[in-house]
């Protein structure tokens, strides 16, 4: 017995051996579940819990094995010891097969583990550099929408801004845009006025004309510097000069028209004024030589006419002969005495003159032959009116014209009526003799000052009262304007100068002027 | 991104047809009979089976150990311990493997009474008995083994969960 020992410690070993493999499998297990939750993506913490599981089993199997074998046998219970050997001898075996299988999917699972991790690492580079694309092309596009800011600043200040008028049209040639200018030139208030509820063909003053530019505007696809005449709101005319171009979609159908428009009403104006002015003056001339050498022989032989009249029996063919000269050359002194008139070759008394009491005055005259003819006058004269100097009777010489012209441009009935206004940005005062008749046509408009200009019947006019009215207010400094639309109306505007004269003081007495 | 998918489905395969090969493997003893018609195995097929396991065993440790070894795993504290863990189950095998030996050699007698707490061993000189009596303590090897398993996968955890932040729990 001295060479013998005891399996006490080998058997101790073995059970508490066991029971600590069971527990520390248990152990690991845990860690491995726990470590699968918290990177599930990660298949090699997979691989461990299936390894970690494997090595359980092997642990329970072999130490429930051993502990049991060591417990059957304590408690004398070899023969059931002796049935559960194998099948413990077996499940070992099997552990550690499984164990060892598992084991040999390690690279395997490592080459996937690697491929998803460089799969990862590309699309989180590629993810990075999206960010960085994102981040460049924000930056981009706030750098761009700011430059189109800028520029959409910059060109609605040039729009706003403009002296002359740009507006842009639908395809309907409805305004959908127009700046300042061009309201101003048609004559309303704001672009709201305008925008959408105003189409271009409304603003022009002759359909023909509005035809003829989109005919154009459609072939060609531009027009430049078309002259147009518009009408505004308050029914002036405005002369333009048009350039505008079409846009089309990829089908060739009409999407805008855009356009810009030089108002040259002013220069217009100016330029017929100036060849209204030489045409007449050259008339004037021509007029005061003729009358000068007609009025002298008229003279004569209406004297003579007159002496041979005095010798006559009356009542003898003679004498009604005679009488018949004294007639016509008494018409023809006033023809001449009114080219004398036209021509500025008559004197001209200036006294201080209150115009809107010359026009009640020549009003009060025509009011009852006005009634008669279904002619309705409405006055609009201011009571502070300034005092002019001027020659009162030929003023009313001019309105009692101008009245008469309305009369006769009004068939049935209609209106005339009378407006008086001051002018401060010219210092002027305006009357201004407006009549919904028959209006003049474009072509007359240019020759209705010119002597014996008349589109009445034969003896029915002697075609020189606008030409005297002309001559009158040329005399006084001043001008007629003249506004007329066919069919629906005329206004003569007289434009009188309030202060006087520049060659003229004002205290200076009466000053009778001839003209050359 | 469709490579880690058709990984990841790969794994997954391989982790089920595992999965099911392990439960065959557990349930097929439970059904086992004597295959007579076959071929007889007689006592000795049993403990080279299990001999075989344990061989088994050893090489995919050493495979498992070497694979950590050149893919550079072993940098990870967890990893190298579950190197040991490779290491000390490879020497368990092999010491497994002698034990059993070493008790196939033991010659009648050697062992004194039955096998319970009582039993003692009669060395008497002979290398057998000295080696059976030492290699039956192999608990003091897998037991070390088992627990720098557990050490090495805490390890792991604990720095998943570094990495994973505070914020998360």
């Amino acid at each position: 017995m001295v060479d013998s020992w005891s399996m006490a410690p080998v058997w101790f070993t073995d059970v508490g051996g066991s029971a600590l493999m069971i527990l520390l499998s248990l152990g690991a297990v845990v860690y491995a579940v726990r470590l699968v939750r918290v990177q599930p993506s990660n298949v090699l913490w997979t691989y461990l819990l299936w390894l970690t599981a494997a090595l359980c089993g092997f642990a329970l199997s072999r130490g429930v094995g051993h502990i049991a074998k060591r417990l059957l046998l304590l408690m004398e219970m070899p023969d059931i010891w002796a049935v559960l050997k194998p099948y413990s001898g077996s499940f070992n075996t099997l552990a550690f097969a499984v164990v060892a299988a598992i084991t040999f999917f390690f690279q395997r699972v490592h080459r996937i583990h690697t491929e998803i991790l460089r799969d990862q690492e590309a699309l989180e580079r590629a993810s990075a550099e999206v960010m960085r694309l994102n981040l460049g092309l924000e930056s981009l596009v706030e750098q761009r929408t700011h430059e189109l800011s800028r520029s959409e600043r910059r060109y609605r200040r040039i729009f706003e801004g403009s002296m002359d008028m740009i507006f842009v049209l639908d395809a309907e040639a409805r305004f959908v845009d127009i700046n300042g200018a061009g309201v101003e030139a048609l004559g309303y208030s704001s672009p709201e006025e305008v925008v959408g509820k105003v189409s271009f063909e409304q603003v022009f003053a002759c359909r023909a004309q509005y035809g003829e530019l989109m005919g154009d505007l459609s072939s060609r696809g531009y027009v430049q510097a078309r002259e147009c005449t518009l009408v505004a709101r308050d029914g002036s005319e405005r002369f333009i000069l048009l350039s505008a171009t079409v846009r089309k979609d990829d089908r060739g159908r009409v999407q805008s028209f855009e356009g810009i428009a030089k108002d040259v009403t002013a220069r217009v104006h100016m330029q017929r004024q100036l060849q209204q002015a030489d045409k007449l003056a050259s008339l004037g001339q021509i007029s005061t030589g003729i009358a000068h050498e007609i009025n002298n022989p008229l003279g004569i032989m209406l004297g003579y006419t007159q002496l041979l009249l005095r010798d006559m029996q009356q009542g003898s063919q003679l004498h009604d002969d005679l009488k018949t000269i004294e007639k016509h050359a008494r018409n023809c002194k006033v023809v001449v005495e009114d080219l004398l008139k036209f021509a500025r070759g008559t004197r001209t008394r200036r006294t201080s003159v209150n115009v809107g009491q010359c026009l009640r005055e020549v009003l009060s005259l025509l009011a009852h032959q006005f009634e008669l003819d279904n002619i309705r006058i409405q006055t609009e004269i201011r009571e502070d009116l300034p005092e002019l100097r001027a020659d009162g009777e030929k003023l009313k010489q001019v309105f009692m014209n101008l009245l008469m012209n309305a009369k006769q441009a009004i068939s049935q009935s209609g209106t005339i009526t009378v407006r008086t206004r001051l002018d401060p940005r010219e210092d002027a005062l305006l009357v201004s003799i407006s009549d919904d008749g028959c209006g003049i046509s474009p072509e007359n408009l240019f020759k209705i000052f010119d002597p014996f200009f008349t589109t009445k019947p034969v003896g029915e006019g002697t075609g020189l009262g606008l030409s005297v009215s002309y001559g009158i207010i040329q005399d006084h400094q001043g001008r007629i304007d003249v506004s007329s639309r066919p069919g629906r109306g005329s206004t003569f505007t007289v434009v009188l100068p309030v202060s006087p004269p520049a060659n003229e003081s004002p205290g200076s007495s009466p000053v009778e002027r001839r003209q050359p | 991104m469709k490579t880690m998918q058709s990984g990841l489905i790969r794994w997954r395969t391989i982790l089920r047809s595992a999965g099911f090969a392990l439960l065959l493997t557990g349930i097929a003893p439970l059904f086992s009979g004597p295959a007579w018609a076959i071929q007889s195995h007689p006592a000795p097929e049993g403990l080279y089976a299990h001999q075989l396991a344990h061989f088994l065993f050893i090489v995919a440790m050493a495979l498992l150990s070497y694979w950590l070894q050149v893919n550079h795993f072993t940098v990870q504290r967890g990893w190298r311990l579950i190197q040991v863990s490779c290491l000390l189950f490879l020497v368990w095998n092999g010491v497994a493997i002698l034990g059993h030996w070493s008790e196939e050699m033991l010659p009648a007698g050697v062992l004194l009474g039955n096998s319970d707490w009582g039993q003692r061993i009669l060395f008497q000189g002979n290398p057998a008995a000295y080696l059976y009596f030492v290699l039956k303590m192999d608990h003091l090897v897998c037991v070390p083994a088992m627990a720098c398993l557990l050490l090495g996968i805490r390890s792991l955890y604990r720095e998943a969960l570094e990495e994973r932040g505070p914020s998360h729990g």
